[in-house]
């Protein structure tokens, strides 16, 4: 049997009959059922002409199978704009684990979904998104709302079927679920011609495209476990290590991996800092939790790991907000080690001593078995009081005597507040970075940001999937005037579904992260970032949106009673917050610039620090 | 320095673009390429020819893997002299 007559139907022996195996069922109902089978419990699209039947079949199927108390079993959530249910999709995947699902229409409905899809590519989030296409017939005839989307998102996306061949329908949208949630997780794209969507098919159930490289590569990579030789020589070099230091990134969180990295710390003593990604893999109370890292990391993460002599990294990828000069990134560690679920990872910035390509958990509970078997317990008292040390002596901190109301006061009261509790939602600039650096982690999928394509707009739209995803949580969004700005039309989003989401813009009147960037690099030009002549009026904007709750906070001395009013109010909820345009992000790691030559800024204690040399690439040619 | 890959691929909808598109994404310049159908209509060869260090042949050669779309895929080594030479699978 040749492959491509393989692809035509491959049916594993399914263990029960499908109950709608046999049935005469139209493309789109087709698709409607995969999605309920996949455990779709919400979907989040704008209508269009090219989707239509799946749309139909959906209302149909929502009327068929209401649950006892009159709701939809699969409720089609309308954004303002397609990126709204792309980041909406997003928001729900990253705040379950569960893969998203958006379904947009062809042409333009498929490209705003473009940005959504290459920001879950870049954040490893499992998506599925559906895109109407043109009929088959008029494919690549410049018709009504046609865009080669499989060109487009094959360059953005894990992968993107076309579906030309209506009898492959069902197979490839059951394997693009399986694409999205295996290996290293990401967005898949399933492009869908109308005549598709219309055609007449009998439902299978369970039928799957053979995939035979993908599937071989992932079997491979899922049962790669540790022998024994490679847990010693890792174990051994822990051993001989005097400041070890744990490095995780959002593959902790993918992996599932928290509870297992919680007893590898509890069994081996190891401080960990955690990525931007990684923030809740590993709770940043803990007292060897040093938080976050990198560029706008923690004072006391960034000098830990100058100071380490052994690095393990879990599941993080030495990007360049992280390990921005890579060579003289953890300048003191004779050993560094590497556990990843995706081969290409291992290595790909910097040379690493000892790589695991495998699935996460099993390894470190194999590496803990290994080691309690063997009586590994390092001792590092040493090592813990000079962690402590730098914890107290480089804490964060703000101009607190300040009239101005700081944004950190913010974050720290809404944080006194929820405890690390809430499921915590940003858009991208200086309120991303105070965020992550002033709220508290406790577990993981609590934190939901656009952490390496850093989209602006982000925030509102994946805090309205988080809720969905989680109606009894406190779901807050951490805006900033600029981001919220991107994709405002989906505050209305917010009060027509009725969601208790509570809404804070830091305004700051621009751009200021840019703005920080400007200050140090370009000699205070502000080009474009300074908005102090923009007449928006934020609160009235979310007033005309139905918010009955939208105020504004301009009074330092009314800051804990006004988030505790805010934060009490039962429904939808919108706070914007006037802050001290002047306001940093500290500590910064500039770019070009190692750790020893982090800005702490005139509020957080400095080791005494390098001088910047000078630099071969000009700081003004870095991003 | 020159390498000659060999790229095994299903004959999907846009899989020949996706492989085009990895090397433009990663910035891998591509010096030359055929492309003919296998015995198995279903499955193309692909021979490629790129210019880089060994690291970015590694990079290449772990990414292509990553693609769906992608059966198998090598670098190739020339073994032997003269009219004994041949192409053979090296395992970078």
């Amino acid at each position: 049997m040749t492959l491509s007559q393989a692809t035509a139907a491959v049916t594993a022996a399914p263990p029960v009959l499908h109950p709608c195996a046999g049935q005469s069922m139209t493309g789109a109902e087709i698709v409607v059922q995969v999605l309920a089978d996949e455990g779709c419990r919400v979907l989040f699209g704008y209508s269009g002409g090219a989707i239509l039947p799946v749309y139909d079949a959906v209302f149909r199927y929502n009327e068929r199978h209401r649950t006892a108390d009159g709701r939809e079993p699969m409720p089609l959530i309308v954004p303002a704009n397609e990126q709204g249910a792309g980041f909406m999709a997003a928001g729900h995947a990253r705040a379950t684990g569960d893969v998203g699902v958006a379904v947009v229409t062809s042409g333009p409905g498929a490209t705003n979904l473009v940005t959504p899809i290459r920001d879950a590519m870049a954040d490893s989030i499992p998506l599925v998104a559906i895109c109407g296409q043109v009929p088959t017939a008029l494919l690549g005839s410049d018709a009504f709302q046609e865009a080669p989307v499989a060109g487009i998102m094959g360059a953005c996306a894990k992968h993107v079927f076309l579906v030309t061949e209506p009898t492959q329908l069902e197979a490839t949208l059951r394997s693009a679920f399986e694409i999205a949630r295996s290996g290293r997780p990401g967005p898949v794209v399933v492009d869908i011609p109308k005549n598709v969507q219309n055609a007449g098919l009998v439902f299978d159930g369970a039928c799957r495209l053979p995939l035979p490289g993908y599937r071989a590569r992932l079997r491979a990579i899922e049962q790669a476990h540790l022998d024994d030789a490679a847990c010693n020589e890792l174990l051994r070099a822990l051993a001989q290590a005097r400041r070890p230091l744990i490095y995780a990134g959002g593959g902790v969180i993918a992996a599932g991996a928290a509870a297992a990295l919680a007893t590898f710390v509890d069994t081996f003593g190891v401080p960990v800092t955690t990525t931007l990604m990684g923030l809740g893999g590993f709770d940043t109370t803990h007292p060897l939790a040093l938080h976050l890292l990198g560029m706008h990391g923690t004072a006391h993460a960034n000098y830990a790991v100058e100071d380490c002599d052994f690095l393990l990294a879990l599941g993080a990828r030495f990007d360049d907000r992280v390990a921005g000069v890579p060579a003289q990134f953890a300048p003191r560690a004779r050993f560094i080690a590497q556990i990843d679920i995706d081969p290409a990872e291992i290595g790909k910035v910097k040379r690493v001593d000892w790589h695991h390509a495998g699935p996460l958990a099993p390894a470190l509970e194999r590496l803990v078995a290994h080691g309690r078997a063997r009586g590994l317990r390092p001792q590092l008292a040493p090592w813990h009081a000079h962690i402590a040390a730098l914890k107290r002596r480089h804490a964060l901190d703000w101009d607190r005597a300040s009239a101005a109301i700081q944004p950190q006061a913010v974050i720290e009261a809404i944080n006194r507040i929820t405890r690390g509790e809430a499921i915590i939602s940003t858009g991208v600039g200086q309120h991303q970075m105070w965020a992550a650096q002033y709220f508290d982690f406790r577990r993981p999928r609590h934190w939901l940001t656009s952490g390496s394509m850093g989209t602006m707009g982000f925030g509102l739209p994946a805090a309205i999937g988080a809720q969905l995803a989680r109606p009894d949580a406190l779901v807050i969004d951490i805006d900033g005037d600029g981001s919220i700005r991107m994709n405002l039309g989906e505050l209305e989003t917010v009060t027509t579904y009725d969601l208790p989401i509570k809404i804070v813009v830091l305004n700051n009147r621009g751009d200021g992260m840019v703005r920080q960037w400007q200050r140090l690099f370009f000699a205070g030009r502000f080009a474009a970032t300074d908005k102090n002549l923009h007449r928006k009026d934020f609160v009235r904007a979310a007033q005309a949106d139905g918010f009955e709750w939208a105020r504004r906070l301009e009074d330092k001395a009314a800051l804990d009673a006004t988030i505790e009013a805010f934060l009490a109010h039962p429904g939808p909820a919108f706070l914007e917050v006037m802050i001290d345009p002047e306001a940093g992000v500290y500590p910064m790691v500039g770019p070009g610039a190692n750790y020893a030559q982090m800005v702490t800024g005139p509020f957080i204690a400095a080791r005494s620090a390098t001088p910047v040399s000078e630099a071969e690439v000009p700081a003004t040619a870095m991003f | 320095m020159k390498h000659t890959l060999s790229i095994l691929l299903q004959n999907e909808s846009g899989a020949l673009l996706r492989v085009a598109g990895l090397f433009a994404a990663r910035h891998v310049n591509i010096d030359a390429l055929t492309v003919a159908v296998t015995h198995d209509p279903g499955v193309s060869q692909l021979t490629l020819v790129l210019h880089g260090d060994a690291g970015v042949l590694e990079q290449i050669l772990r990414q292509l893997r990553k693609l769906v779309d992608v059966l198998d895929a090598s670098s190739l080594s020339l073994v032997g002299s003269g009219e004994r030479s041949r192409l053979v699978a090296t395992s970078a």
